[in-house]
């Protein structure tokens, strides 16, 4: 191993960074657009042979040289990858990659969560990381509950929580005995996950058969979901929405699930197709899935992306009518003029 | 030794080993996987736990990944580790003392 030395690379760095993109396009791969350290495998003539990402506790984009394969530098990439996470104290790492390379993860302290045929598998390095998973979604108030024959789960990001959510939850409360709250709790979004934790919490607090669980890194937004090896976009929406329903599934035997409501989609291609998939999906597997119609204010459905252009704009007497008191008080607190500062401050509040 | 905190030493090359360690409420839980675990799991399994016992180590998660390592290789990589997460500083470890 003497004579390949790891490095890391910086984006700045444009000359290095066109090589590292080489390097990818000819192992198939496109450079993925969310990347928080790069580095680099270099041989003893300082050519880059190899080269692996990193974004928050997610390993990317690694990819040998075909000529180079077979000498152990994923290994070598791998180490110093995991070195660098640590550092930033992740210690639970994911990688998603394609089918043909999963054996190498293998024996590289990386374990099966799920895989979507012929497109990719999910992996962890913890062996039992998403059977704890499981088991801590079972608190004690729900075994109580556990008899109870009509359990239901929501799964939303609430970005940020509006009078659509509340209403989506409040539905779903009123029919069945439990409902299951799952909260995206990957921060790429433009409100911080404690924010939007606080207002779900804030507007659900008068249901009294909510449990509420965090996605952790098992469920995350389209924003983060790696893409960067699937052909073109919308095999990436439909590879995202399967393994989604695969996990969710699982979450959903284990905590005896048999509805998962969702809102209509009438905005978003993207969420367009994803819902259409999961109908389908979680029909076949035993879970029902009830679409239920936006709610509407004034006649216009309400959209938590036309809120954040709200905010961003300081129409707080729009926001007014889209969202609950709760969320309201919060925006106009010293705490949610900050997150209004941030929308502010970013170009494009409405994808994310 | 307690183990206060996750820590990791070695590395996924070949002939090596990756120790991961976090901290465990009261028991000592091992994970080994290994190219060679038909072959040596057991020897490997024995030498982890020597280690341990030689550290006074009754609790923690450890995650072993080996590439084939050598024992006196596995036992230096399971003595990091534990160090790195018990918050040993050099000075405090009693090099002579090892066994």
């Amino acid at each position: 191993m003497a004579d390949y030395t790891v490095e890391k690379i910086y984006t700045s760095d444009k000359r290095t960074m066109k090589l590292v993109d080489e390097l990818l396009n000819n192992e198939g791969i496109k450079r993925d657009k969310n990347l928080d350290y790069t580095c680099g495998v270099f041989n003893a003539r300082d050519e880059l042979v190899a080269t692996g990402s990193c974004f928050k506790n997610t390993l990317r984009c690694l990819a040998v040289n075909h000529e180079y394969q077979g000498e152990g530098l994923m290994n070598l990439m791998i180490s110093h990858l995991v070195d660098i996470e640590q550092e930033r104290d992740n210690w639970h790492l994911f990688v998603y990659t394609k089918v043909s390379a999963f054996k190498f993860f293998k024996t590289l302290g990386f374990y099966e969560i799920a895989r979507v045929q012929d497109q990719l598998v999910f992996l962890e390095n913890r062996p039992s990381g998403f059977t704890d998973y499981l088991a801590q979604l079972d608190s004690d108030d729900h075994l109580k509950l556990k008899k109870s024959q009509k359990v239901a789960s929501v799964v939303m990001n609430a970005n940020p929580f509006s009078l659509g959510h509340q209403y989506l939850i409040e539905k779903a409360a009123a029919e069945n005995d439990i409902v299951h709250l799952f909260m995206v709790s990957d921060d790429s979004s433009l409100i911080p996950f404690e924010d939007r934790k606080r207002l779900i919490l804030a507007g659900t607090r008068h249901l009294n058969n909510v449990i509420y669980h965090e996605s952790g890194s098992y469920i995350i937004s389209s924003a983060t979901f790696p893409s960067y090896f699937l052909k073109d976009s919308e095999t990436v929406i439909k590879t995202q929405a399967q393994l989604d329903i695969d996990i969710f599934v699982e979450i959903a035997n284990y905590l005896g699930i048999t509805h998962r409501y969702v809102g209509s989609e009438p905005f978003s291609q993207v969420t367009s197709i994803y819902n259409d998939i999961m109908v389908r999906e979680l029909q076949e597997r035993g879970v029902t899935c009830m679409v239920v119609p936006r709610l509407k204010v004034d006649g216009a459905a309400v959209s938590a992306s036309q809120i954040r252009l709200a905010l961003k704009e300081d129409r707080l007497d729009d926001v007014q009518r889209w969202v609950p008191q709760t969320t309201l008080d919060f925006f106009k607190s010293a705490e949610g003029q900050r997150v209004i500062a941030r929308l502010h401050r970013s170009t494009n509040v409405v994808h994310y | 030794m307690e183990i206060k905190k996750n820590a990791v030493a070695g590395t996924l090359e070949s002939s090596d080993a990756q120790i991961t360690v976090e901290p465990a409420q009261g028991k000592l839980e091992l994970n080994i996987q290994s190219s060679v675990l038909n072959q040596y799991g057991r020897q490997i399994k024995k030498v982890i736990l020597e280690t341990l016992d030689n550290l006074d180590v009754k609790s923690g998660r450890f995650y072993v990944v080996d590439k084939g390592a050598l024992d006196c290789t596995i036992k230096a990589r399971v003595e990091g580790a534990v160090y790195r997460s018990a918050d040993a500083a050099e000075k405090d470890i009693k090099w002579g003392a090892l066994k």
